[in-house]
């Protein structure tokens, strides 16, 4: 039975947990949510002589007059519809170590290894694989195909980079898979195999039913490191060109604020990049939870 | 229960005046009755490099003569973040007190926030050069350590191997072109050597051969700020770009070969005959020269493409050091900047990274033909024509260069767009 207690005591009680969470959320108000509103407010603002100046909406109408910006935001786009290929691309490998291939042993580690360099270093060694007098070429060379610029043709480029980056970073996606794996029944697979299911009818009735909340964490998971892990390799392998074809809202948002003076401009593409993010973070969550309900 | 309240109050507190803390800054004393030791701090990206070490060190020296109680301190930024900090100090009006630019649009964009100098460096005017790309409105915001410009080097063996002259580069672009196909035919190697992955490419051959192709008088009209994007001269420099990409005359892969360093690679090997390059402090005689020995480098001023033209180099002040308005000692700052343009200095800088510094009483007899062949085109060199134009136009412009090449627009439209970016300046 618990005891009547003094009322300055109970206020102390009611009053703990706000004290308690106060440090995170004084951190996050003014680590976070403040630099985020100054930032909005400065996007209201003009550039160079105009520093300072209200400007209304002018940074905003540069922007969606700006060929630039608009290519960088139809190249979230295009990583949008290509998010498929980089979640399809662990996730069949992994089924195939599930599989026992021969050698999986080797490949499990072998795949994993990319994800341990950095981006500059990839892009780095890329840059040389994919140079136009490149190793790459030269192999196209010998079977008799044409030369391609990757990394200079504007219809190419970009698929280059997000395939430059998939390669970088589907080890971590694997292993994801491969703990999702770890926990499927086998008996089903079993089961399949033994009414005679071939490799496709047992990949698509038994292992990706079972493995439906791993692929939609993947999914998440991958969608956000293609919109923010990008910029080094764009750095390194492209600087945004060719012809601006491969840039992206961070890549902009850099460029504009570093090598053209213009940080109000550059605020205002960050908004925008934070309201798009926001709009994919949230249908993010309402995935998550639809898949949570299902069990 | 109250402790823990309390307990729990005073971690917020804590945590909170830690988390704060360590973002403030302890100000700096400011020079006043008691004088306390004062501090210069220099941004730039430079110091950190080994064959600028003794240039710093001399300048330091030289400083430390004349104001022995003032601490300089100098901290290195990565160049590719270099401008993004910078503008990130501009705007809190906090930071360095005295800092390295770009001449050209880089300081010009930024001059609201600098120091004019004109009254500290009255006296070294006329013992350097370079001092209009650091200037603005009539006013001078830096004083200029390198001058950096755009010679023509072509690779002596190579034309040697082809059965032409090395000492007597073409003249004329017909010649230049047809020289070219000679080399090609003997050697296999390409006419430029052109990296225009950045989208610098372009502005190295407007600068390059510009003077080839107008006459002086639209030349320096175009300097002044009087550019006419329609007029023949100017539309023609266009053209050639579009005529030596379609001609196959640049290395193949232009767009996606780096003008740093790639493509200095590519000329130093023997691949391509001619590269524009610069004079100071990397993709220059002094670079290339661990490929290619110092006499079979060669200079050549600009091939005259349309009659009337007169080949100058161009060249404008390439680094200086400016003073930012927000200095809580303006004259020790700007004393700092003429330590950092002394003689002494800046011959220790043309030593040791082989810089063609603004100094023009420096001695550099001893480096080779290519540099004599620069240092003498000084007096007659006018102001390169990229760097007249804003970082914007020159941002459009890179990526116009990209697209002529691969021919997704054509000359007019381009000059279209870059008329209307430079308009707005």
């Amino acid at each position: 039975m618990r005891i009547a207690e003094p009322s300055s005591s109970a206020l102390a009680e009611r009053l703990a947990p706000y004290v308690l969470v106060a440090p995170a959320v004084l951190i996050i108000v003014a680590l976070r949510l403040w630099p985020l509103a100054l930032g909005v407010n400065f996007s209201f603002t003009g550039d160079g002589d105009l520093n300072g100046t209200p400007v209304g909406l002018g940074n905003y109408l540069e922007l969606a007059a700006d060929p630039l910006f608009r290519v960088s935001l139809r190249n979230v786009g295009l990583l949008v519809l290509l998010l498929p290929v980089a979640v399809a691309i662990p996730g069949l490998l992994a089924t195939f170590i599930y599989l026992r291939v021969p050698g999986h042993r080797v490949y499990r580690s072998v795949y994993f290894f990319p994800a341990v360099l950095s981006p500059v270093i990839v892009g780095a060694i890329f840059n040389l694989m994919l140079g136009y007098d490149g190793p790459l070429n030269s192999l196209l060379g010998m079977v008799g195909a044409g030369p391609v610029d990757w990394l200079g043709d504007p219809g190419i480029a970009m698929f280059t980079v997000v395939g430059v980056h998939v390669w970088a970073t589907f080890g971590m996606a694997l292993v994801v898979f491969l703990a999702g794996f770890s926990t499927l029944d086998s008996s089903l697979l079993d089961a399949a195999r033994v009414d005679g299911a071939s490799l496709r009818q047992s990949i698509w009735h038994v292992i990706i039913p079972s493995l439906t909340r791993t692929i939609q964490f993947v999914f998440v998971t991958t969608m956000i490191g293609m919109l923010t892990s990008m910029f080094g390799l764009l750095f390194v392998m492209t600087s945004g060109g060719p012809e601006g074809a491969t840039y992206l809202p961070e890549y902009y948002i850099w460029h504009q604020q570093g090598q053209l003076n213009r940080p109000a401009l550059a605020s205002a593409a960050s908004t925008v990049l934070f309201v798009v993010m926001l709009v994919v973070g949230l249908l993010q969550i309402t995935l998550l939870r639809r898949a949570g309900r299902q069990d | 229960m109250q402790q823990r309240t309390l307990w729990s109050a005073l971690m917020a507190v804590a945590l909170t005046v830690a988390g704060c803390g360590s973002a403030t800054r302890t100000e700096s004393p400011s020079g006043q009755a008691s004088q306390p030791q004062q501090k210069l701090l220099v941004w730039d990206w430079k110091s950190g490099e080994a064959a600028a070490a003794t240039y710093i060190e001399q300048a330091k020296a030289d400083f430390a003569k004349r104001h022995p109680d003032v601490t300089v301190e100098f901290v290195a930024q990565p160049f590719d973040q270099y401008y993004t900090l910078l503008g990130t100090a501009i705007q809190t009006g906090k930071g360095p007190d005295v800092m390295l630019f770009n001449g050209g649009g880089q300081i010009r964009d930024r001059a609201d926030a600098l120091l004019p100098l004109d009254s500290y460096v009255a006296q070294d005017k006329s013992r350097l050069a370079g001092w209009d790309a650091f200037s603005k409105d009539g006013k001078i915001y830096a004083a200029p350590v390198t001058l950096q410009g755009h010679p023509i080097y072509y690779n002596k063996a190579l034309y040697e191997r082809a059965g032409l002259d090395p000492a007597a580069p073409p003249k004329t672009w017909s010649e230049f072109v047809s020289g070219c196909a000679a080399v090609k035919k003997a050697t296999g190697a390409a006419c430029f050597a052109l990296g225009n992955k950045e989208g610098f490419g372009i502005q190295f051959f407007l600068s390059g051969l510009g003077s080839g192709v107008l006459t002086p008088e639209e030349y320096d009209d175009w300097i002044a700020g009087k550019r006419d994007w329609n007029s023949p001269g100017v539309k023609r420099i266009f053209e050639l770009w579009k005529d030596v990409g379609d001609k196959g005359l640049n290395n193949d892969g232009a767009n996606s070969t780096a003008m740093f360093s790639d493509v200095f690679r590519v000329f130093e090997t023997g691949k391509a005959a001619h590269i524009i390059g610069l004079m100071s402090d990397i993709g220059h005689w002094n670079d290339f020269k661990e490929f290619l020995p110092p006499d079979k480098i060669g200079v050549m001023p600009a091939p005259v493409v349309t009659d009337g033209a007169v080949p100058s180099l161009p060249y404008d002040g390439g680094i200086g050091y400016a003073v930012a308005k927000w200095t809580k000692a303006p004259e020790l700052a700007a004393d700092l900047v003429r330590s950092l343009t002394s003689t002494g200095a800046l011959t220790a800088f043309y030593g040791k990274a082989g810089a063609i510094v603004s100094d023009t009483t420096v001695d550099v007899s001893q480096a080779g033909p290519a540099v004599a062949a620069i240092t003498a085109q000084i007096e007659t060199g006018k102001p390169a024509l990229h760097v007249a134009l804003s970082s914007k136009t020159l941002d459009v412009m890179g990526r116009l260069s990209q697209q002529l090449l691969s021919g997704s627009t054509t000359v007019d439209k381009a000059l279209e767009q870059l008329a209307a970016s430079d308009r707005k300046g």
